[in-house]
């Protein structure tokens, strides 16, 4: 089989190669500059699966693939992050925009950011300083409903008056103060030990005065860069038209392409955070995985930004030493998980909750999607960088080589009450034709059927049901459609901060179809249940120790979070975690110091760098 | 020399009039009689059906074609012995690492082996025990639709052909209306709306729950207007023939003319487009689970195999070969059988007969013209 691929990979590169030399380089390259032994200049070329999702308005913006392309290139913030790995500090908050961390009160309710300056904006605003008022705007227009629909001004509710502002019952934000230029002050109406992260979120970038205006829906084909980047023609861009009568910016095509070219505003002086070693990025959308693959293969493409590597072409950069640094394999701070739903038996027994815990074959759902390459196998919620490693070795269910332990599944299912003679099989008929549900793409259904048969021998059946990405999260969320079993869910950390797992995903106010993400249904209250349909009237509830969790700060975060962790596997059994996922990428010949940006949990494309500069023939 | 049991043969003689003439002796040289011709034969009376099979025999397409329609359907029934011999359920995966699974450090599926015949899929499945038992769900769905196809269809044909007037209008408009609708989009949205736990309609005669009988069921409502069209366009002309004035001259009510006089001179075309409608049923389920939508996930079928092929097809060529394999050899055998069976009945609508004949008469009249014809 690999004869085949070898074949396949030489025919391709032969017919490839023929075209790719015929392009020829573009964009002023300062041949040969080099700095740290990383070559600057040159075209890289990336391509997207699917556009983002928001035509770039950051207020709306809620994808990681948009959150990379405004860190590294677009967008400053307050504070952000140096577009590394973990290793290599990656997860720790910097100051970006601001001169230093902020400043907080004793009671933590007051956070003082002091800007730098002389900083300008990119084109046509390259005139402009950037103030402390431009923030003001950006979470003033975060607020607005309209503005932000579908983003996350959530996390900003905590700032004093945000609300009441996006409610239209207050003309300003009462909680934020521009001091002076120069100062911005934040006052919270509670502490809030994570409100750093929550200010290296790109809906908190500045915006000049007049850019936006007129833009509700759509300013982010406006969009006025603070980055080392910015979209080709910016510099076109007029505002002083009536906003109706503006131009988009050219060198944003949506559904066909993004053009990012160099920020004369910007410069290595004033940022300290991103080298910014290529000149210019060229982006096109579409195709499909196969295709790109071997784009990538010939050198066409650097590098398939959004998307899944093949699984051939993994094996085959994997195996092949010559191709092994082509290869790039990183933890996504994601986990991979079955949501149960705790209202809905024989799931309200937590004994059936454990047994399937422990009945699950996770080695072998790692390898349908892939293998070990697709990440560590998870035995706890908390993907381990959110607790600083404290429980790497946690696995209350562990099964030999995680393939899952039959025997010691039924031993548990013996306690159920569902399994009235205690030979380990449930004999109540609501263990029949389970309410399931599942991704219809790759490899769900798959897994599917692994799952179906792990869960056999406890004498549990499911009636799996495959959806749509998207109508099967809007499922899975809404409690009124009673599935028992979610069995495709993933969750990524927003920020490095555990309590991006904790209340979306188990306190009480995010359960609902208008809400996020509570899906087994955890602190439910006894109303909930009853208007959502279930029988059951109480199911545990982690509330209070979410609370004392989100108001600690420093390390004490970690070890608060930890025992949140702790808690949930033991006492709660929300779901069967079963693998933290890695981000796996090839990339073409020509790309150097590829960096992992744990932030957006993609590569860092202002750390990215060409051989040669980029020149080639 | 009078008519004699036996069969009416056609003649064609020159200048293409078509003569229906009584019983001659029958000949294998293929020469005709005359003092010139072949030996003194014996004349045997043969029925229409030993007509019909020596007919077919000689059409060689269509006796493999009926070879690999027994071959198939015998690996369909035996698909739970195959099964047991090599050790693997159809649903059964394995996906740990060969040999204790299929699938490598990857995930890549191995190819055929000694333990996988036909290979593994991208679940660890084996894919020969799926292949026949896809075998199984392809040919019941098909078989079912087309019984169900048959009976609406020919009562309907029978009833608008004998009864005319309104009764052929409505069916011949319910025929209009069914073969307008889009017929994929419209079976999509019944084997979804339907194909879940609860069903639909209450549960209608068990047909209207998820499985491979709803399946057939949508199959067989969407094919019996073909042949209710052949049906009632066989019944209008054989209703002005002289036997069933004949009938009626004699008292015969309508339903023993229906069944005794029309039905059975109906039977032969019955027979060739029915046996012509299974290929395109089994296509239909194929598209269907193609499409998602066919039957449940746990049957296996050869469409949703190819589907699933499809999208591994660079590293995993097994999965879409032999599905793919099978689905066409099974559609070209029933089409070569339809075919055959469609020359061997009904010898008017065949071109392969008027060849013979035409070698036929040419030897004949070559005979001919050195002596005179006995008058």
């Amino acid at each position: 089989m690999r004869k085949h691929l070898k074949l396949i990979a030489l025919a391709g590169v032969i017919a490839l190669a023929a075209a790719a030399c015929g392009g020829g380089e573009t964009g002023d390259t300062d041949d040969g500059d080099q700095a740290d032994g990383v070559q600057k200049g040159g075209t890289l070329r990336l391509n997207l699966l699917s556009d983002v999702i928001s035509a770039f308005d950051p207020q709306k913006e809620y994808y990681s693939v948009t959150w990379e392309f405004y860190r590294c290139c677009l967008l400053r913030t307050l504070m952000s992050y140096n577009g590394m790995s973990t290793e290599e500090g990656g997860t720790e908050l910097r100051p970006d925009l601001a001169t230093a961390l902020p400043e907080v009160s004793d009671d933590g309710l007051t956070w003082t950011f002091s800007i730098r300056e002389g900083v300008m904006y990119a084109p046509p605003f390259e005139d402009t300083e950037i103030v402390a008022q431009d923030f003001v705007r950006a979470l003033e227009r975060t607020a607005d409903p309209d503005a932000g629909a579908g983003g996350y001004g959530f996390y900003y509710s905590v700032i004093d008056g945000l609300d009441d502002f996006g409610a239209g019952e207050a003309d300003s934000i009462s909680g934020l103060n521009a001091v002076d230029d120069h100062t911005l002050e934040v006052t919270l109406n509670r502490p809030a030990g994570d409100f750093g992260f929550r200010m290296a979120m790109h809906a908190t970038a500045p915006i000049p005065d007049g850019a936006a205006d007129g833009h509700v829906q759509d300013y982010g084909r406006f969009l006025v860069a603070s980055g080392p980047y910015m979209f080709e023609g910016s510099e076109n861009m007029d505002f002083s038209a009536p906003p109706g009568d503006q131009e988009p910016v050219s060198g944003y095509v949506p559904g066909q392409s993004i053009t990012m070219v160099r920020n004369p505003s910007w410069s290595n002086d004033i940022d300290d955070l991103r080298p910014a070693n290529v000149d210019r990025i060229e982006i096109t959308i579409g195709g499909t995985e196969d295709d790109n693959a071997l784009k990538v293969d010939s050198g066409e493409l650097d590098m398939q930004f959004d998307g899944v590597a093949p699984p051939d072409q993994v094996q085959k950069y994997q195996t092949d030493p010559q191709l092994e640094d082509q290869l790039f394999v990183n933890p996504s701070d994601a986990i991979r998980y079955l949501t149960i739903n705790l209202a809905m038996p024989p799931f309200d027994d937590i004994h059936v909750r454990k047994a399937i815990n422990l009945a699950l074959d996770k080695d072998s759902m790692r390898r349908i999607r892939g293998g070990p390459t697709q990440g560590e196998l998870a035995g706890h919620i908390m993907v381990n960088s959110l607790q600083n490693n404290l429980l790497a070795d946690y696995d209350p269910y562990e099964t030999p080589n995680g393939q899952g332990d039959i025997e010691a599944a039924q031993a548990e299912m013996a306690q159920s009450v569902y399994d009235t003679d205690g030979d380990g099989v449930c004999d109540d008929p609501v263990c029949q034709n389970i309410p399931t549900n599942t991704d219809e793409a790759d490899p769900y259904p798959d897994q599917a059927a692994l799952i179906q048969q792990n869960f056999e021998p406890l004498g549990l059946t499911l009636d799996i049901r495959q959806f749509e990405r998207g109508t099967m999260y809007d499922r899975v969320n809404d409690p009124n459609t009673q599935t028992a079993l979610g069995l495709a869910p993933g969750w990524g950390k927003d920020y490095l901060n555990g309590s991006t797992f904790g209340e979306p995903l188990f306190g009480s106010v995010s359960i609902g179809p208008d809400a996020c993400c509570n899906y087994s249904l955890v602190g439910a209250s006894a109303e909930q249940l009853a208007d959502f349909g279930y029988d059951a009237t109480e199911v545990p509830s982690v509330d209070d120790k979410i609370a004392e969790c989100d108001e600690t700060t420093g390390d004490a975060q970690f070890q608060c979070w930890a025992e949140l962790d702790q808690e949930l596997m033991e006492n709660v059994v929300p779901w069967v975690p079963y693998l933290f996922d890695n981000y796996v990428r090839t990339v073409s010949e020509r790309v150097e110091n590829y960096t992992f940006d744990q932030f957006a949990g993609l590569p860092a494309l202002d750390h990215i760098a060409l051989a040669g500069g980029g020149a080639e023939g | 020399m009078g008519p004699r049991p036996g069969s009416i043969r056609q003649v064609v003689l020159e200048g293409g009039r078509v003569s229906q003439v009584a019983t001659e002796p029958i000949d294998d040289s293929g020469l005709g009689p005359g003092p010139g011709g072949g030996p003194a034969q014996q004349i045997v009376g043969r029925s229409p059906w030993e007509l019909f099979w020596r007919r077919f025999r000689q059409d060689r397409l269509a006796t493999a074609g009926l070879i690999i329609i027994a071959i198939i359907t015998a690996l369909a029934l035996a698909a739970p012995l195959f099964s047991s011999i090599v050790g693997h359920g159809p649903n059964q995966t394995f996906a740990r690492e060969y040999p204790a699974g299929a699938l490598d450090d990857f995930g890549l599926p191995i190819g055929p082996n000694k333990d996988f015949w036909f290979g593994a899929d991208t679940a660890g499945r084996d894919l020969f025990v799926r292949v026949l038992y896809g075998a199984q769900t392809s040919l019941s769905v098909a078989l079912l639709a087309t019984l169900i196809s048959l009976i609406i269809g020919v009562t309907g044909g029978l009833l608008a052909g004998y009864y005319r007037g309104k009764v052929d209008t409505v069916v011949s408009r319910l025929i209009d209306i069914v073969l307008a609708m889009p017929v994929l989009l419209l079976a999509l949205g019944l084997v979804s709306a339907c194909g879940t736990a609860e069903g639909c309609m209450g549960g209608f005669f068990g047909f209207l729950k998820p499985g491979w009988k709803l399946v057939a069921l949508i199959i067989g409502l969407f094919s019996w207007p073909y042949i209710a069209r052949i049906v009632r366009g066989q019944v209008l002309s054989l209703r002005e023939k002289e036997f069933v004035e004949a009938a009626r001259a004699m008292g015969s009510n309508d339903r023993r003319i229906i069944f005794r006089e029309v039905l059975p001179n109906v039977v032969a075309p019955i027979i060739v487009y029915t046996t012509l409608i299974i290929p395109n049923n089994i296509l239909f389920e194929a598209a269907l689970s193609f499409l998602g939508v066919g039957v449940p996930p746990t049957t296996p079928s050869w469409g949703r195999m190819l589907a699933e092929g499809g999208a591994n097809f660079t590293f995993a060529w097994w999965m879409m070969l032999f599905p793919g394999m099978f689905l066409f050899l099974t559609t070209l055998a029933f089409n070569l059988v339809g075919d055959g069976l469609r020359d061997s009945l009904d010898p008017r609508m065949s071109s392969l007969r008027r060849k013979t004949r035409k070698r036929e008469i040419a030897a004949q009249t070559a005979a001919e013209a050195e002596s005179p014809v006995a008058g």
